[in-house]
């Protein structure tokens, strides 16, 4: 990288720029002051930016009828997540007709890129990306979501059901 | 010998062959479910169709016998219509279970529809429900829905294991596999089905949803089941082995393994091994590197005479690992106290008539040949006469690998008890050995797939195989603790190209999709 410098004389005098960026600062200051709607920055976290409801935020695992996990274990999500951030452990279902389904569902939210491969790549709308965005923690074991958080989290109310519906499936003949 | 001519190629081939042969000796691509170079042609499938010149029907290629001059072909319109719209007919009660079955990834169906289909689906009628789940019997499990009925496994059970276990009930699109009231699918091959079903109807309960396959890498390897010695492929991941599978090899096991080899991964995995050395200090035992282990008991053996050294060692080794040890116990510690523990000396003949047999370690024509060679002919009597007469102050024991195998592990225990010292090599974890107070040292070592050898079969046929993974860290081969013993530098081996057999199971069902895959392959972790 070559860094240019400026050696003219008259860039020695620095007052003029100060006072140049001062104005701005007072400009806008002035203006906040009297015209308190129009300021754009928030004063966070009091006050909340609202996104797009499209916005692709921390993942949900949405639930059947019967609050279940939708989850069939296919492992599409993980296949194609880019930053090999899910883990899945499959099990066998005592219903014959769930057949696969997952004990243990992780995302590593801290190495998840919210690129929405996985959302994408779920065959049973299992996976969404909500819009919520704020998760803070205070240790690195909390950024790994579970089942429990990926789903049945507080603020999900009981969980967000899935559109795709076994039985409506079978009696189409699917 | 006829000619005919294959997609505008000529080729001569042997008289008797049929079609679809031709185009797998030509290397030529040619749909087919029901066809299996092992098994007798059923011709049910109907998707292998070819047109022969002359002729003004399409015919089946895996039961049309080649004649001379005769010219076929698979690439006309007319045969890729067909076999389009033959497979439109597998798939039209076919369920959407790729997400969930196992064979996805490596499916007939998947990979022939790629391939040779490519449709949209005509049929506006709903899917004819059938069972799902449904259990076989102890080791195999059925769903009916997925089944495109190509008899495979059917004609399996009634010719190669001949227990004929399974059949097909019911008629038209209601048919089912499935077995007799009372009889469930219970043999020792009983999970080649699974290899040989085209989709994924038939599924292992060993593997079922443990892991999806492109997950997996792949290594031939050789079982060490038993002396026959299959040629096998283990499937693997960084967590370690999840399935064996049998590789092709005319003259060991045909298409076929059995199944107490498949549970080779268990006795691999990290789980039943020993996984560090472990040393008694003053009565507890401490962890160390096997290494340095090993290089310090150089000093100690060197301490006792020749006759006070004996070695014990199992069929479970390689021919090479053999010859370095026996070999540095016959010429540095100067001992011909090198005994064989035979596993199961009662069954030790016995064979089914199939694969199994009775000698239940790969390599135990190898270990009398090598024992030959160096002039070595201790009996297990002397073994034990001189143990009971204290003559043998230290014993080395190569022990077993495969520790399902061994029932007599127990009552050998108790035989080198007798000893003032007793050092283990293994690579099975034997709780009672920490019990023991004069095992001083256990060294872990390799398995045979992390590890290249030679094994000689009970048929004298030697054997060569290559690594596949590493499971155990640190863990040393015979060879590498031979070296040490003997206070040298161990060498870095070079590796030479060792396949097990170059020619390859002749099953594109089965096999194909592993090219188109490769990117899965590679990427391979989670
Ligand atoms: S959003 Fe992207 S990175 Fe995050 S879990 Fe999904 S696929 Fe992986
Ligand atoms: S979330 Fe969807 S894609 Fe991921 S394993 Fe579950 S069903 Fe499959
Ligand atoms: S058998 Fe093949 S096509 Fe059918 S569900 Fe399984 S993977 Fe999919
Ligand atoms: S279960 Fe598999 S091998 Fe047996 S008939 Fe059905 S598809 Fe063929
Ligand atoms: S009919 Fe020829 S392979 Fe099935």
């Amino acid at each position: 990288m070559s860094v240019m410098q400026n050696k003219s004389e008259i860039s020695k005098w620095y007052l003029p720029g100060i006072f140049t960026g001062l104005g701005i600062t007072m400009k806008h200051l002035v203006k906040n002051l009297f015209n308190r709607k129009d300021m754009i920055t928030l004063n966070y976290p009091e006050e909340k930016y609202d996104y797009s409801p499209r916005f692709k935020g921390n993942h949900v695992l949405t639930v059947k009828k019967d609050g279940s996990l939708r989850c069939t274990a296919c492992m599409l999500c993980a296949t194609n997540c880019p930053a090999e951030c899910i883990k899945i452990i499959a099990s066998e279902h005592e219903d014959p007709a769930v057949e696969k389904f997952p004990i243990a569902y992780e995302i590593d939210i801290l190495r998840c890129v919210f690129c929405g491969f996985c959302e994408e790549a779920c065959p049973v709308d299992a996976i969404r990306m909500g819009p919520e965005w704020q998760t803070p923690g205070l240790a690195q074991s909390q950024f790994i979501y579970d089942i429990n958080h990926l789903a049945y989290r507080p603020t999900l109310k009981g969980g967000v059901l899935t559109h795709v519906d076994d039985e409506e499936r079978h009696k189409a003949g699917i | 010998m006829p000619k005919c001519t294959i997609n505008g190629k000529e080729i001569e081939v042997k008289a008797g062959t049929t079609i679809i042969e031709a185009f797998y000796g030509g290397n030529e691509r040619i749909a087919h479910y029901c066809w299996h170079p092992g098994l007798s042609v059923a011709g049910v499938c109907r998707l292998c169709m070819v047109q022969v010149e002359g002729n003004p029907k399409l015919q089946i290629a895996c039961n049309t016998v080649i004649t001379e001059g005769m010219k076929i072909n698979n690439v006309s319109e007319e045969v890729k219509d067909s076999v389009k719209w033959g497979l439109d007919f597998h798939l039209i009660n076919h369920p959407l279970d790729c997400p969930i079955c196992d064979q996805a990834g490596e499916c007939g169906l998947q990979d022939q529809y790629m391939e040779f289909g490519k449709y949209n689906p005509e049929m506006a009628e709903k899917k004819v429900k059938k069972h799902k789940v449904v259990d076989l019997g102890p080791t195999v499990v059925l769903d009916t829905e997925r089944c495109i009925l190509c008899s495979r496994c059917v004609r399996f059970t009634t010719e190669v294991s001949k227990t004929d276990e399974l059949g097909i009930f019911n008629r038209g699109d209601r048919s089912e596999i499935g077995t007799h009231a009372g009889k469930p699918l219970d043999n020792k091959y009983s999970l080649n089905t699974v290899d040989i079903c085209p989709v994924g109807a038939l599924t292992s309960k060993d593997f079922r949803f443990r892991q999806r396959v492109w997950y997996l890498k792949d290594s031939d390897t050789i079982c060490t089941g038993c002396s026959t010695g299959c040629n096998v492929k283990v499937y693997y991941n960084k967590e370690g082995l999840f399935r064996v599978k049998p590789v092709y090899n005319e003259k060991v096991n045909g298409h076929w393994m059995c199944d107490e080899g498949r549970d080779m991964y268990k006795w691999v995995n990290r789980e039943s091994r020993l996984a560090t050395g472990l040393k008694r200090e003053n009565g507890a035992l401490t962890m160390a590197a096997p290494g340095a282990l090993v290089k310090e008991l150089s000093a100690t053996l060197k301490k006792y005479s020749p006759e006070e050294i004996g070695l014990v060692l199992t069929g479970q080794y390689t021919v090479e690992e053999y010859d370095t040890l026996i070999g540095t116990f016959a010429s540095e510690f100067k001992t011909k106290n090198i005994f064989h523990w035979v596993n199961n000396k009662e069954s030790f003949e016995a064979f089914d008539g199939i694969l199994l047999r009775g000698d239940k370690n790969p390599n135990t024509k190898g270990l009398l040949k090598v024992l030959d060679k160096h002039g070595v002919q201790a009996l297990w009597s002397d073994l034990e006469k001189k143990l009971a007469e204290k003559k043998i102050k230290v014993l080395i024991v190569a022990g077993p690998e495969n520790g399902f195998v061994f029932p007599d592990v127990d009552q050998k225990l108790k035989l080198f008890a007798g000893a003032q010292q007793v050092i283990w090599l293994g690579s099975y974890r034997y709780e009672a050995l920490d019990a023991m107070t004069n095992v001083s040292h256990q060294i872990p070592l390799k398995t045979c797939v992390e590890k290249e050898g030679t094994f000689i079969n009970h048929d004298g046929l030697e054997q060569r195989f290559k690594r596949a993974t590493t499971v155990v860290g640190g863990a040393l081969t015979l060879t590498e603790v031979a070296l040490l013993m003997a206070g040298k530098p161990l060498t870095i081996p070079v590796v030479k190209e060792t396949f097990v057999e170059m020619s390859r199971r002749q099953d594109q069902v089965q096999l194909e999709h592993r090219k188109k895959n490769e990117f899965n392959f590679k990427r391979g972790a989670l």
